[in-house]
């Protein structure tokens, strides 16, 4: 994977092995997890840190480019994603510019496991449907293109609501009219989607916790997709039309449902301690990583940022035991926990070239 | 970096669409390196596509030397039939399928808030002025295989319907999100023969 210009990097070079653990050393803030963090961005097209494109541009700079050579069950992929803050950023896949997030979880599929995993627990419902949706990829193609579909429909009547300024003319009805009917359309097919990934993730999720959590049984974690509007989404769509119009917002649609996670029947977010939230943002990824191995031929690539220093020697163990074998990279501040064999070490001062 | 009327031309050449600072760059060293009179060519070349061709006064195609277009001028046209295209760019390629013998409609673009299109940005007032006149029966849509041509296809369909017009859509089997001028003739010729009616 080649950087240019991306956060610290004017150039970079990183070279991981292709089987079993590369590990990236180096002292904080040199740029360890930015590493990771741009592999995530060409699986997913955003930061999994969350941070916005400008960050992921070097200072004085009006682009980042990663550019990646992989191997994905011998068909070699290049993927090419420009970063830019204020244009249009986009990712060529074997020089096609991408349409949609299946084709970046096929062209880098990957896993993530960091600190900040702890948000989707303890955070707003936008990070846990972000999760679902990019597990569409791997799993659901026509669910995915639903997500991609109903994104871009939420822009464009977003765009034409604001444009309205509140003022409701023949034209702003019988447009409104057309987005809303394809947004109940493609935003049904993602609900669908999602409720039946919901479903089938409780089976990996659960047995995971209860491993990391040393508490066997599955009972412990509950999993359910809420819908933020009752009965039929173009009826609900049509009762909030003055509500989004006034407000110059869409305010309904599955860009406002959430999936409610439960431990023991308490909710996660505002009930459960901190240890316990870790756990289970834990085991949310290691479900979702298990669920793909077991329905798909992909192997995504695990990325842990950092993720040993959050935990106990005893639930270090035990996520070192969860992965599965594969090509994995991870950073870390500490010393790692037994069970690790590492292919390859690479301290980060290796990847800087000079601009 | 570069300055007077070398720097003209870069800035007029990025302004193109798909051209960006390097390639307008490299067309302007071209165009350096090329005898005068290629250049002339070129640029005379431009100038009399801007003085003799117009756009259609009835459907919106490019016509050179007259109000109306070859197509609407051709009285073997049925004129009872249109196929609404977003561009003319667009009519070339269902003329290539050898299918379609009516006349046409272009729209200049598609239903799309995010760039500022909306109704009043596109040809649908003049659709419908044709449509009042009388003698259209059918209206195909031949608008984008992605959201903004299917929202576009749809919202003409309700404006169409109930003025007693049978409006259709290209049956699937186009590239979903492509273009239809990269479209092949086969594929759009089947796409137009199994064309369906749009539900409203
Ligand atoms: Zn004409």
């Amino acid at each position: 994977m080649e950087l240019v210009n991306f956060r610290i990097f004017g150039a970079g070079l990183f070279s991981p092995e292709a089987e079993g653990t590369t590990v990236v050393t180096g002292p904080n803030g040199t740029g360890k997890t930015s590493v990771l963090e741009a592999l995530a961005y060409l699986g997913t097209g955003r930061s999994f840190r969350g941070a916005p494109r400008e960050s992921m541009v070097r200072t004085g700079e009006d682009r980042a480019i990663i550019r990646a050579e992989l191997d994905n069950n011998d068909n070699p992929t290049l993927v090419e994603a420009e970063i830019v803050p204020a244009g249009r950023s986009r990712t060529q896949v074997n020089r096609k510019v991408v349409q949609g997030r299946k084709e970046l979880s096929t062209a880098t599929p990957c896993t993530i496991f960091s600190p900040e995993d702890l948000v989707i627990i303890s955070g707003g419902p936008r990070g846990r449907r972000d999760l679902l949706d990019d597990t569409l990829g791997f799993l659901d193609p026509e669910g995915a293109r639903a997500a991609d579909v109903v994104e871009r429909i939420q822009r464009q009547r977003a765009a034409l609501l604001r444009q309205s300024g509140g003022k409701v003319t023949a034209d702003v009805v019988s447009t409104l009219d057309v987005w809303d009917h394809r947004l109940a359309a493609s935003g049904m097919t993602l609900v669908k989607a999602r409720e039946r990934l919901v479903r089938d993730l409780v089976e990996f999720v659960g047995p995971a916790y209860g491993r990391l959590a040393g508490s066997e049984g599955r009972a412990l974690v509950g999993q359910h997709y809420v819908r933020s509007w009752d009965d039929d989404l173009l009826t609900a769509l049509q009762a909030h039309r003055s509500d989004d119009l006034r407000r110059g917002v869409n305010t309904v649609g599955p860009h406002r449902d959430d999936m409610l996670l439960e431990i023991e029947g308490r909710e996660a977010r505002t009930h459960a301690s901190q240890g316990e939230q870790r756990c289970l943002a834990l085991a949310l990824r290691i479900g979702v990583h298990q669920l793909v191995l077991s329905r798909t031929s992909v192997i995504p690539t695990l990325l842990l940022d950092d993720v040993f220093s959050e935990l106990d020697p005893a639930r270090s163990r035990a996520l070192v035991a969860e992965l599965p074998p594969g090509q994995s990279i991870l950073t870390t501040a500490v010393p790692l926990p037994e069970g690790i064999s590492v292919a390859h070490i690479i301290p980060i001062g290796q990847l800087v070239r000079a601009s | 970096m570069y300055t007077g009327p070398l720097r003209a031309l870069i800035d007029e050449l990025g302004r193109l669409p798909g051209i960006g600072p390097k390639s307008a760059q490299r067309i302007a060293f071209h165009i350096l390196k090329v005898p005068t009179e290629d250049a002339h060519r070129l640029s005379d070349a431009i100038v009399v596509v801007k003085e003799r061709t117009t756009l259609c006064e009835q459907c919106f195609n490019v016509a050179e030397g007259g109000a109306w277009c070859a197509i609407c001028s051709d009285d073997q046209r049925d004129g009872e039939v249109i196929c609404v295209v977003e561009d003319p760019r667009d009519i070339v390629a269902v003329e290539r399928t050898n299918q379609f013998h009516g006349r046409y409609h272009v729209l200049g673009g598609a239903l799309n808030p995010l760039e500022g299109i909306g109704p009043d940005q596109l040809k649908v007032r003049e659709l419908l002025a044709r449509i009042d006149a009388g003698q259209i029966r059918e209206a195909i849509v031949c608008t984008n295989p992605n959201l903004e041509g299917e929202a576009t296809a749809m919202y003409v369909a309700r404006l169409l319907t109930p003025l007693g017009v049978i409006v259709s859509r290209l049956a699937s089997g186009l590239p979903v999100g492509g273009d239809l001028e990269y479209a092949d003739e086969l594929t759009l010729g089947r796409a137009l023969e199994g064309r369906r009616r749009i539900e409203v």
